[in-house]
């Protein structure tokens, strides 16, 4: 008869998970590739480090200012900041926390209670939550400093107020993470996007139109933003400075709610995945087929100019981004994003009167910027393929099939991107010159392609598995971040160089010769790399498989 | 001399100290059903992996169907359909796309592969989950997908690596007969496998690896022959194993030490 061993606290279950991560990570350091990694890693977090302690510096200056010269309301903007970027960040650029490997720790007599807890405790393990919680340190210090006896009070509220938003963004993660883990829901998804990039379009001229009402509409419902969290933190803190008691016990009072009713909410969640929540895309048994299996192939091949090899792959990466959710995010926000600064920004837009950008200017920042997301996953294009990549070692085919067919479909996507976003901006912005027009277009194949050819490089020496259409936790390996980052600003600093010099040398159309040149250097190269590259991944496969099957 | 589908010549591989796989000699003629068998960790996997392009040797070479594999290993894999350890599957698509991708991997046109990937999936009974994606496949379903990947352009050599693991009797069955199938007609099947039964069962030769070394390989009447000096004799294959891989002395754990579960 088994042993009933008594039941372990949460705090001892919580030390074990720890030491467990610790362990892990320290066993990992024996391989040179983990090693490069954490590495990589922390060359790019000294860097995310200097942006956090320049703004902390901020915050602390606004905390400082705002109580010191007694202009308390304003501290709510403070909060509103943080929350904003706390919340906001992990879904344009990150995902959410770390990976929280529940179906791992379910094995174990796990309480619900340390699920929770753990969970929680992963959420503040990433970068939006870490410079959160520096930056409201940094107002915690600003504060004390003008007013010593503010610090009880602002204590209480920065946990509070830390609390409420690791718990909002671990809920938020876990909602977008079921809803894009459907294709029904996808597609929804997908149509939604569509649907707001369409109606801004028409945002201007109802502004233009309705702009009186609309803001005036906008004024009478901005009281009610003082009932939200961030604003409770700053009437919280300005009440206790006032002297008011009732101020702040209301204010405090407050957000104890919403940090109960999004604890409720967190807690239903995670007691989903507590009793086993599936998410898979076809969890349900599956009813006898209606159609036949396989769909028949009888149309033309839209492949044909392809080899089978590179259209194989082709094929399959378009099923795949068609079924991973995090990626279709990162794809639809380019878009989007140039959609929406074109109408800020730009200086042919009517709202602007002609002050903003140049259209000059204006183009070939919006190609760097859309390039600089788009590009990003091509420096560990396998992330995705887990034992599938042993196939492309099993099977007849060179490895530089395998890199033209992944490029391909990048380069489909990105040619897509770019034709709807120079359509955008030609519509919003106007054209630029014509010089501009073909320096911006050589440089864009220029960087593109030159990217590709160090990307490919990167996905087999710095490999690093990512899960299919998770949110949480997704990281790249910490030398593929820093080889896209060099490479990156490289690409950038030299088509900034060279089309500043175009102004400075007064020669109109040096630029876009310089580009043409370098776009032609760069496709030569590119596939001068295709078998050197080839022969690398076949030396380094072992390293490769043995990533990506773990 | 007739030409061997598999032939080594001191094949090495280590992993820093260790050596997994020590100066192996195989010799496997065409149409063979090869079962390789050894205890856990006795380099099983690494061998495999070896043969079919997955890990390079250390030292050492080898010729499937008389070409060298360092040489033209393009060529050789033309030949040759595998089903690796953990199955090698891309886990996103669905059955139907994962046999096209590999068909057209293999160079076949996509007549024949949608007329293959039909009768495969019919075959191993896969064709009612359309729309279901690898990952929601039971593993029996993920292997039997394996297999049919692994022969849908018509292998000369079928490596197999535990083939019948989590596979259910019925599917087992089928899939036995299958392979009986291929032998006689000429394919060569390399397989490796715990369950001794099945490997006594289907393959007319063995070879049996023991810490990274080949310590024995003919035919199972052969290998009889050995172990009770006599042909003819009704030694089981689960009696050759234990008497050629116990023989090194290893001492077996002794249950008393675990009394505390008893």
């Amino acid at each position: 008869m088994a042993d009933v061993m008594p039941s372990v606290s949460i705090s001892e279950q919580i030390r074990l998970v720890a030491a467990l991560r610790w362990r892990i990570l320290r066993n990992s350091l024996r391989k040179k590739n983990n090693r490069l990694d954490l590495i990589g890693l922390i060359f790019t977090g000294v860097f995310a480090s200097v942006l956090v302690v320049g703004l902390s510096f901020a915050f602390y200056a606004g905390a400082y200012a705002f109580i010191s010269q007694g202009r308390l309301e304003w501290m709510s903007l403070l909060f509103w900041g943080i929350f904003l970027f706390w919340q906001l960040f992990p879904v344009f650029v990150a995902g959410f926390g770390a990976n929280f490997e529940f179906r791992t720790l379910l094995r174990f007599p796990l309480s619900l209670r340390a699920f929770y807890v753990i969970g929680l405790a992963y959420g503040l393990a990433d970068f939006s939550s870490l410079a959160s919680v520096s930056w409201l340190l940094a107002m915690t210090a600003g504060a004390t400093v003008a007013k010593p006896g503010v610090l009880p009070a602002m204590l209480l509220i920065v946990a509070i107020f830390l609390l409420l938003n690791v718990t909002i963004e671990r809920l938020v993660g876990s909602w977008l993470e079921r809803l894009l883990a459907r294709r029904r829901t996808r597609e929804l998804f997908l149509g939604l996007f569509v649907l707001s990039m369409i109606s801004l379009n028409f945002l201007s001229p109802l502004m233009q139109r309705y702009g009186a009402s609309l803001r005036s509409a906008f004024l009478r419902l901005l009281p009610y933003f003082v009932w939200l969290p961030p604003s409770l933190a700053g009437r919280a803190l300005a009440a206790v400075i006032r002297l008011e008691p009732a101020g702040f016990l209301l204010s405090a009072a407050l957000l104890l709610v919403y940090l109960v009713l999004f604890t409720a909410l967190l807690w239903r969640r995670f007691a989903a995945q507590y009793r086993g929540e599936e998410l898979s895309e076809t969890a349900a048994p599956a009813r006898a087929a209606a159609r036949p299996a396989t769909a028949k192939d009888d149309g033309p091949d839209r492949l044909s100019l392809l080899s089978p090899q590179v259209a194989a792959i082709v094929r399959k990466e378009f099923h795949y981004l068609t079924r991973n959710g995090f990626a279709y995010l990162t794809l639809l926000m380019p878009p989007l994003l140039i959609l929406i600064f074109s109408m800020n920004f730009a200086g042919r837009h009517p709202t602007v009167g002609g002050k903003g950008v140049s259209a000059e200017m204006f183009f070939p920042g919006m190609m760097a910027y859309l390039i600089l997301i788009l590009m990003a996953p091509a420096y560990n294009s396998f992330a995705y393929e887990g034992r599938g990549i042993q196939t492309y070692f099993t099977a007849p085919v060179r490895f530089r099939d395998v890199f033209l067919g992944k490029n391909l479909m990048l380069i489909s996507i990105l040619w897509l991107e770019i034709t709807l976003s120079l359509g955008m901006l030609t519509w919003r912005v106007g054209l630029p010159s014509a010089h501009m027009l073909v320096a911006t277009c050589a440089a864009i194949i220029f960087t593109v392609v030159g990217q590709l050819t160090i990307a490919n490089w990167s996905s087999i020496t710095f490999p690093r598995r990512m899960e299919f259409g998770q949110m949480r936790g997704q990281r790249q390996s910490g030398m593929a971040v820093l080889v896209a980052f060099g490479s990156q600003i490289l690409m950038g600093g030299i088509s900034a160089v060279i089309l500043f010099t175009g102004n400075w040398t007064g020669n109109p159309w040096l630029p876009a010769e310089a580009f043409v040149f370098l776009a032609a250097v760069a496709v030569g190269g590119y596939f001068a790399s295709l078998d050197a590259l080839s022969q690398l991944a076949e030396t380094r496969k072992e390293i490769l498989i043995e990533a990506l099957c773990r | 001399m007739p030409e061997m589908a598999i032939q080594t010549q001191k094949l090495t591989r280590t992993f820093g100290a260790l050596t997994a796989v020590d100066s192996v000699d195989l010799q496997v003629t065409p149409g063979q059903f090869f079962g390789f068998l050894g205890p856990n960790g006795a380099g099983k996997s690494t061998t495999i992996k070896i043969l079919t392009g997955l890990l390079a040797p250390t030292s050492g070479s080898m010729q499937l169907l008389g070409v060298d594999f360092a040489a033209k290993p393009v060529e050789v894999k033309r030949q040759i359909g595998v089903v690796p350890e953990g199955m090698g599957l891309f886990e996103r698509l669905t059955g139907s796309e994962y046999l096209k991708f590999v068909g057209r991997m293999y160079g076949l046109d996509r007549a024949t592969t949608q007329r293959r990937s039909e009768e495969l999936l019919d075959f191993m009974q896969l064709a009612d989950r359309p729309k279901t994606m690898i990952a929601d496949y039971s593993h029996g379903m993920q292997k039997k997908l394996a297999l049919a990947a692994a022969v849908i352009h018509g292998p000369r050599i079928l490596f197999l690596d535990e083939p019948f693991e989590g596979v259910d009797a019925l599917a087992a069955g089928a899939l036995k007969a299958l392979l009986a199938r291929m032998t006689e007609r000429g394919t060569t099947i390399f397989l490796t496998s715990h369950v001794l039964e099945i490997v006594e069962r289907l393959c007319s030769h063995v070879g049996i690896i023991h810490k990274g070394r080949l310590v024995a390989q003919g035919s199972i009447e052969e290998l009889r022959a050995g172990i009770s000096g006599e042909a003819g004799t009704k030694t089981t294959l689960e009696q050759i194993f234990l008497s050629i891989v116990g023989q090194d002395g290893t001492e077996r754990p002794q249950l008393e030490e675990l009394s505390w579960l008893m």
